[in-house]
């Protein structure tokens, strides 16, 4: 169980950083693993928050909890109680602070608007358009954008000094990477222009022709919603970018690392790869990976025949998996020796688990089973 | 409880044979529930019966965009993309190739064929929907749960949002084939964990909200094998809760323990889906074939994988 002194340990960027976003596709157990990060840090002394952007409310569930929402949720008593029910061998006491937030995009997006707007009206008009509305649904970009917003605003209140944020699912991992930047494009000035000039201005032919026959195509209506769009993204514009470029300077700066939750299968290292540059394409800090899901502390070795065959196929697929699991691990022993950054990572691991997580009790023994040594 | 129950025991409920069997097939669910390689035994399944197949990803990065490509005899593959779609949809609407290019290399078209919300989601669909027509069977593997209801809500929104005009007729006809239980099926596949089963009675209803009258078709993938020591007794209860020994770790403390545990534990889990009377299909785990040595790409493992599985599908009538 000694953590290997050749990388870093969670604990450590626990101490190194204000801030730890957790990346990672759907299915992984991110959310989970996030807030067990959070607990780590608190019974590490910290004041620690999770801020999970998850409409399927999984979080909630996990900790058996009903009413977890926008309003930080404390949940400092049941870590104790869990502390003292289950006194771990690492830790003498547990003296930090736990709390959870799960934002609800609708009150996080008008308080968004609500700083933006330069007066109500402006604001009324914005929250109207229905183009609007259909954008802070559905938008691809949207909801991970808002989580950065939530994330922003609660660092600025300095009231914790460790937040975990557990990213929205999505396709892909960089998903969230890519998000600010493909809202900021559409603030690009020079397409903003283009919707606020009166159509009988656009002068060039070529520009009143596209529109002609997008026209024609979006029916009656939406070009009307669209320069109106336009006009209120115009309205916004500045303070939009201004604080997007705060943002972007919090998520560069030291305090903020970033971090990937993975199952290990021989995509682990392609994946890590592709993450690790677009990290650094970004100008942000890659911290470490967390590989979650894993199966080899499950001892197979020396089951006997006899208990093997108390469960013959179970074994053969537990065989496979284990199998496959050691050769991601030994992918990413490489990785660490021979990539550019693999020794400054950290690598930990996180076992699976015979059942579902329903408490903060439950959870506790996930945030003490966190593993540095990569085997 | 009541309420859930009535909601969909309709007495016809469809087989997940004749789901399967439909000309275009959906595959939902949430991520890491092995959509992507069901879908494609589903492919090779039915291209397997002579049957012309389309098998669709969702922009997959790892292929060229837009890629159609034979993969098997009677089978197809498209690597599906928005920015290709959205090219062969202006061109198909304009249909004057001058004013296409005009319309395509306009840095304002080019910049909302690519950021606009829902721009994406629809002309993917709508590219599906137009191509279905070249073959016997089309089978989509749908982007992870969040992601893949967003392209119905899209085509609804853009319905809604674009009134006259030919994307509004276009989005009507998509989910007018959508609804159709003769023309769309909608598959819908879980682990037999918690949370999966869970989104997939919401995906449902979801679903049901825009299609009240396709009901989907369920499968619960990845089953653990039972083990021998437990007997059939233990097996299908639905009492609504499992007692777990308080404050006992959810970590396993031997191979065979989590092995059982793990059964026991998906068996009940599926209470959720028996509760309601839902049938379901069930595909057990395929150990992951192991990468033969010096074998830099996975590709055959899978293949491998993919042969099981959809033999497993005609063994067991699904297809």
């Amino acid at each position: 169980m000694s953590p290997q002194k050749s990388h870093h340990s969670l604990d450590e960027v626990i101490q190194k950083r204000r801030i730890l976003v957790t990346c990672g596709t759907g299915g992984v157990g991110k959310t989970t693993l996030s807030a067990a990060i959070a607990m780590r840090a608190a019974v590490l002394g910290k004041k620690a928050v999770v801020i999970t952007v998850d409409p399927a409310k999984r979080l909630a569930t996990s900790l058996g909890l009903k009413d977890l929402g926008d309003t930080p949720m404390d949940l400092t008593p049941l870590l104790k109680r869990a502390f003292a029910d289950h006194p771990p061998e690492a830790f003498k006491k547990c003296v930090g602070t736990l709390a959870a937030i799960v934002p609800d995009s609708r009150t996080t997006f008008e308080t968004f608007m609500k700083g933006l707007a330069p007066t109500t009206q402006i604001m009324e008009r914005v929250l109207k358009n229905p183009i609007v509305d259909v954008f802070a649904r559905e938008f691809s970009g949207a909801n991970e954008y808002l989580a950065l917003e939530r994330l922003y605003h609660l660092d600025l209140l300095k009231e914790y000094d460790f937040i975990v944020l557990d990213t929205p699912p999505s396709r892909n991992t960089l998903a969230f990477l890519e998000a600010p930047q493909l809202l900021a494009r559409l603030f690009e000035e020079k397409l903003v222009r283009w919707f606020v000039l009166p159509a009988n201005k656009i002068a060039a032919a070529g520009m009143r022709k596209a529109m002609g026959i997008l026209e024609k195509i979006t029916g009656e209506g939406f070009m009307t919603h669209l320069f109106d769009f336009g006009g209120a993204l115009f309205e916004i514009q500045e303070n939009f970018l201004k604080n997007l470029k705060a943002i972007n300077a919090l998520l560069q700066s030291q305090d903020v690392g970033f971090l990937l939750v993975t199952v290990p299968t021989p995509e682990t290292v392609p994946e890590l790869n592709h993450f690790v540059d677009s990290v650094k394409e970004h100008g942000f800090h890659f911290d470490g990976i967390a590989l979650n899901r894993t199966l080899s502390y499950l001892d197979t070795e020396s089951a006997t025949a006899a208990d093997r065959g108390k469960a013959s196929q179970g074994f053969e697929v537990l065989d496979a998996l284990k199998a496959r699991e050691q050769s991601a691990i030994s992918e990413l022993k490489n990785f660490s020796k021979k990539s550019a950054i693999g020794s400054q990572i950290f690598y930990t691991q996180l076992p699976e688990l015979a059942r579902d997580v329903h408490s903060v009790e439950d959870l506790f023994h996930v945030a003490m089973a966190f593993d540095h040594s990569l085997s | 409880m009541d309420a859930l129950s009535s909601h969909r025991s309709s007495p016809s409920l469809p087989t997940l044979k004749e789901i399967l069997n439909r000309p275009l097939l959906f595959v939902e669910g949430k991520g890491g529930v092995g959509k992507t390689v069901l879908a494609q035994s589903i492919a090779h399944a039915l291209a397997a019966k002579n049957r012309s197949t389309l098998l669709v990803s969702i922009e997959n990065p790892l292929l060229p965009a837009g890629e159609l490509k034979k993969i098997a005899s009677n089978l197809w593959h498209l690597n599906c993309d928005p920015t290709t779609a959205f090219e062969e949809y202006a061109s198909l609407k304009i249909g004057v190739a001058a004013l296409t290019r005009i319309f395509l290399q306009n840095k304002l078209m080019r910049y909302l064929g690519k950021a606009a919300p829902g721009v994406h989601e629809v002309v993917i669909l709508g590219k599906i929907w137009h191509d279905r027509k070249d073959y016997d069977h089309v089978v989509v593997d749908m982007p992870s749960m969040g992601y893949g209801i967003t392209m119905f809500q899209s085509t609804a929104n853009f319905a809604k949002l674009f009134r006259g005009g030919p994307i509004h007729r276009d989005s009507e006809a998509m989910l007018k084939t959508f609804a159709d239980p003769a023309q769309t099926g909608q598959l819908i596949v879980s682990l037999a964990e918690e949370m999966p089963l869970t989104e997939s009675l919401e995906l449902r209803d979801y679903l049901n909200g825009f299609f009240p009258d396709n009901a989907p078709g369920f499968l619960v993938n990845r089953r653990f094998p039972k083990p021998e020591i437990l007997e059939d007794s233990d097996v299908g209860s639905n009492e609504s809760s499992r007692d777990y020994e308080k404050g006992h770790t959810p970590l396993a403390t031997s191979a065979l323990d989590y092995l059982t545990q793990r059964f026991l534990l998906e068996d009940h889990n599926m209470r959720l889906w028996r509760n309601q009377k839902i049938p379901y299909g069930e595909i057990g785990y395929i150990p992951p074939a192991a990468r033969s040595s010096g074998d830099v790409k996975s590709e055959p493992a899978i293949q491998k994988t993919i042969s099981r599985v959809s033999a497993l599908l005609a063994e067991k009538g699904y297809v």
